[in-house]
């Protein structure tokens, strides 16, 4: 919660600023820009935001009196290519709130991933079983039992069809997600407990982290190892493809990341930071050009991994014990449901995801460091955080043995009641399909009793809000 | 996305050097084609059969059966997107297949043993074959019926000429037929080293030329669809510059192909067995006759830049990738296929971010506040402050998109995505198998493959015995299926 190490928030935005004022004084220029032509010999970013300031003018009048702040908010978008397109304004906070606590598990979830079309959640936990839920209504739809011991990674096929999940048990089984069945062949070969898993984009294969320091690749048709690379001298905490499957990063204790050649298999680049703190958790960006990882002096960082150098550092959490999974995420002005089937209209930053060990899941604008949501819910851990690509949800899981599932609420222009009415229409039909659900799981035998118990008072009161 | 981490030094080179892998074979092996992005590549063999393999993973990803058992594949085409593929067999069928799905969108009986099929650039339901001893047609399958056109063997002649070549025409085959890249006609070879040029509409030869009296074996056509490559039975490999096809206003009488350059072995009289260009038409590459190399030329000088050596057998079918400087080879023999490619080593400042790796000894100089102490929080805060940079993890530059493919194709159905089957390539391979005694056999080990890939030790006359042993203990495989 303290804020104390994080720098100004607003500092990150400064920068055009100063360019602009070299050349213009401060107070003229606002005035200026929309009237008057730039003076030759400014360079092209200057030029950049004449636009942005022309088209501010034209959608509100009076913009002399928008405050600085919101100003250099709008011009500095992550998308400094968005020249003519209307600027829209970043928010500075979110709105995401509790929509349903997930339970069943028996111990500690370790990690949740949503399904990349979006439809399902699924988590692994302590307890050897994996569960795939509805992301939609929170219905437990498969549990996936087989494993000997408790699993800490699982990573979903591109087509969804496939869910990987790697134990302490030394394999990764492939689970069929439609029938919840197990595939024959699980996944054998590494010496030690398998601490991180990944598919390539295009799911022909699969790269795992394990406590044998080793990472290796997988073809997944035929369950064998294609490679396996010497690449820690500790446990491999972490793992990830890159969006065309080129690369890999791996991370670990030992305090590096490396990232890997996938079709040579050899080591590209290798990224430590001074501290040398043990890394946990690695992710490519969505468009591949940095990573981002979590270590355990309570940071998250993004890495130019090309030029090896640290170019943010996220803070206000606290991670100095457990192996916190990290993710990336976007969002809009509005909650996706409500924008258009023009999508593309809306502006998407993007933001980083972690939970901490106070139990709460903070959300950070990845260009300014700000904070700008801290989910509360959980009580001890969050072991992991995903962000759904598809309607901007937001899953976490932690020692206290429930998933959490958040939604942003309707937009703040439309007010919070209309919001408010669609997450409770959601439980109520989430609530009538549970105790179907019961029932069948009852007859299964397993886990009859406690399955997924929603608590609906939780659902207001649990949403803090604190303001980056 | 790993090329701004590559070696410079190693993007530069363009043709390969080693073998570097040996394609866990499904079969023999007679003939391959990559497919246009490149991570795929089919294999038909002698028995009829076809395997795609990833090139990612090395592995079968499906296994196609539809000719007639024990018929060898001839050729394979793929369509542009990667998702069908164009097989034909001297069963006298030609088959478009769904790699979706793994099922035969349309199967066609030729009528005659098919020599090669090439699939239309544009129409993924048309294709053009030559057929043994018979005119080559033209196939449309975009309805179930098929529809069939014959197009002349012939070369185009002078009306006086015409009967004076009456006798010698009846035994005048074409033996090889490709589109031009646009499709607008068909590039003929025939068995008196003829070269014929056919609007696809009319039907009409509008060129015909004579390379050689031999008859030629292959034509190819490179990317850009501008150079034809011929090989002919006379041991010269030819390049032919062609005219822009696809330009409307092109007359047929202003088409003149005019051989560019000549490859030949003059001392030692090799003939070739199968030539491609590679990537970008800057270099030919044909497999020899009787030997086990693979010679490649540059174009442009038309000299010889390298052999590759590597495994102790004839080497057949040799393919180019469509980007990289990575050639693949089928073995006459074994039916293997055969990799070569550019072998990177570990940079070993890669492993250790504070090392650099010089040419030669550096003097230090140390910066003036190298040994400075700052209290930690004071740097700390420093560093966090230095943090000002825009960074944009959303947008996808351009370039990329259009390495991935994704660029000219709007949306995602575009993008054909090869499905992951599981346990494809279980004991499905003969060489996977080893006898080691009077009926017994044992599976290779995993550690065994992996020295095996560079070695190629031979484990030959399996086949048939593995798969027995399959059958024995009860799995997939089964003959004639």
């Amino acid at each position: 919660m303290s804020y104390a190490s994080t720098p100004d928030p607003h500092q990150g935005r400064r920068s055009p600023k100063r360019k602009r004022s070299e050349s213009l004084d401060p107070p003229s220029a606002y005035h200026s820009a929309a009237s008057t032509p730039y003076p030759p010999g400014l360079d092209g970013a200057s030029e950049h935001f004449a636009f942005a300031y022309e088209d501010d003018n034209e959608g509100d009048v009076q913009t002399p009196e928008i405050p600085e702040e919101l100003r250099s908010s709008a011009e500095g978008t992550p998308e400094a290519g968005a020249k003519r397109r209307k600027v829209a304004e970043r928010p500075r906070s979110l709105d995401y709130a509790l929509q349903y606590t997930l339970k069943g598990h028996k111990r500690g979830v370790a990690g949740v991933k949503f399904s990349p079309d979006g439809k399902w959640l699924a988590s692994c936990s302590a307890d050897c079983t994996l569960k795939i839920w509805s992301a939609a209504t929170g219905a437990l739809q498969h549990t996936l039992e087989g494993h000997l011991a408790g699993i800490s990674a699982l990573s979903w096929s591109p087509d969804s069809r496939v869910l990987a999940s790697g134990s302490d048990d030394k394999l990764i089984r492939l689970w069929d997600t439609t029938t919840g069945k197990a595939l024959p062949v699980p996944l054998a070969g590494h010496h030690n407990y398998i601490y991180s898993l990944a598919f390539s984009p295009k799911g022909n294969i699969l790269v795992s982290g394990s406590y044998d320091e080793a990472v290796f690749l997988w073809d997944v048709r035929t369950a064998r190892v294609m490679r396996s690379l010497p690449a820690h001298s500790d446990p491999v905490s972490g793992v990830d493809f890159v969006r065309d499957g080129t690369l890999a990063a791996s991370c670990s204790s030992d305090g590096l990341i490396r990232i890997w050649d996938t079709g040579t298999g050899q080591c590209l680049k290798t990224l430590v930071h001074e501290d040398n703190a043990p890394v946990t958790s690695v992710k490519f960006s969505p468009n591949g050009r940095y990573v981002l990882a979590a270590t355990l002096d309570s940071s998250v960082r993004l890495w130019n991994y090309v030029e090896g150098r640290c170019v943010k550092t996220y803070q206000g959490h606290k991670n100095e014990k457990f192996s916190i999974g990290i993710c990336f995420g976007t969002y809009g002005t509005t909650a996706p449901e409500e924008s258009t089937a023009d999508a593309e209209v809306q502006q998407q930053w993007a933001l980083a995801a972690c939970g901490s060990e106070d139990g709460s899941t903070v959300l950070w604008d990845v260009n300014s460091k700000e904070i700008l949501q801290r989910l509360h819910g959980h009580e001890g851990t969050v072991l992991s955080v995903d962000v759904c690509a598809q309607d901007g949800a937001i899953a976490t899981c932690g020692l206290d043995k429930t998933i959490k599932i958040y939604r942003r609420r309707a937009t703040a222009v439309n007010g919070q009641a209309e919001g408010g009415a669609e997450l409770k229409k959601e439980q109520d039909v989430k609530n009538s399909e549970s105790t179907e659900e019961q029932t069948a799981i009852g007859g299964g035998g397993v886990n009859g009793t406690s399955q997924h118990v929603h608590d609906q008072q939780t659902t207001k009161e649990d949403i803090t809000m604190e303001e980056g | 996305m790993n090329l701004p981490l590559s070696d410079p030094v190693l993007l530069a080179q363009d043709i390969p050097e080693i073998l570097t892998a040996r394609l866990r074979s499904s079969g023999q092996a007679v003939c391959i084609r990559f497919s246009h992005r490149g991570d795929l590549l089919a294999a038909g063999t002698a028995k009829g059969t076809i395997a795609i393999f990833d090139l990612e993973t090395n592995g079968v990803a499906r296994k196609l059966k539809g000719h007639t058992t024990g018929r060898t594949v001839q050729s394979l085409s793929w369509e542009k997107s990667g998702r069908y593929l164009l097989s034909s067999s001297i069963d006298w069928k030609v088959i478009l297949w769904d790699l979706k799905d793994g099922s035969r969108v349309r199967t066609v009986n030729m009528g005659a043993p098919v020599y090669i099929a090439d699939l239309h650039p544009q129409n993924h339901f048309r294709c053009v074959a030559a057929l043994y001893e018979y005119r080559p047609a033209v196939a449309d399958f975009t309805d179930k019926k098929v529809q069939q056109f014959a197009l002349p063997n012939l070369p185009k002649r002078a009306p006086h000429e015409q009967e004076a070549n009456e006798k010698a025409d009846a035994k005048h085959f074409t033996t090889v037929a490709a589109f031009t890249s646009s499709g607008s006609h068909v590039i003929t070879g025939t068995t008196k080293g003829w070269l014929n040029v056919i609007n696809t509409e009319t039907r009409e030869t509008v060129y015909s030329t004579r390379l050689c009296s031999k008859p030629i074996l292959l034509i190819r056509l490179s990317g850009s669809g501008r150079d034809l490559l011929v090989n002919a039975s006379d041991t010269i490999i030819r390049t032919i510059k062609l005219p822009d096809f696809s330009d409307p206003n092109l007359q047929a009488d202003s088409i003149n192909l005019e051989v560019e350059h000549k490859f030949q072995d003059v001392v030692n009289r090799l003939s070739w067995n199968h030539v491609a260009f590679s990537a970008n038409a800057d270099y030919v590459m044909a497999s020899t006759l009787m030997n086990h190399d693979i010679y490649i030329w540059e174009r442009g000088l038309g000299s010889l830049v390298k052999i590759l050596e590597g495994p102790k057998e004839e080497l057949g079918a040799v393919e180019w990738h469509p980007t990289r400087p990575y050639v693949a080879a089928t073995g006459v023999e074994s039916g293997r296929i055969y990799i070569w490619s550019i072998h990177t080593p570990q940079r070993w400042s890669a492993l250790a971010p504070d090392f650099l790796e010089v040419e030669e000894n550096v003097e230090y100089i140390e910066k003036e506040d190298e040994f400075d102490i700052h209290p930690l929080d004071e740097l700390q805060k420093r560093r966090l402050d230095q943090e000002d940079e825009e960074v944009d993890v959303l947008t996808v530059d351009a370039m990329q998109l259009e390495r991935e493919g994704a660029a000219n194709l709007a949306g995602d159905d575009g993008v054909f995505r090869m499905p992951v089957l599981m346990g494809v390539d279980e004991s499905d391979s003969e060489d996977e198998m080893v006898a080691i005694g009077a009926g017994q056999f044992r599976r290779k080990s995993t550690a065994r493959e992996e020295s095996e890939l560079l070695e190629g030790d031979d484990v030959n006359d399996t086949d048939s015995m593995s798969e027995q042993a399959n059958g024995n203990t009860g799995s997939k495989r089964r003959r004639g299926d």
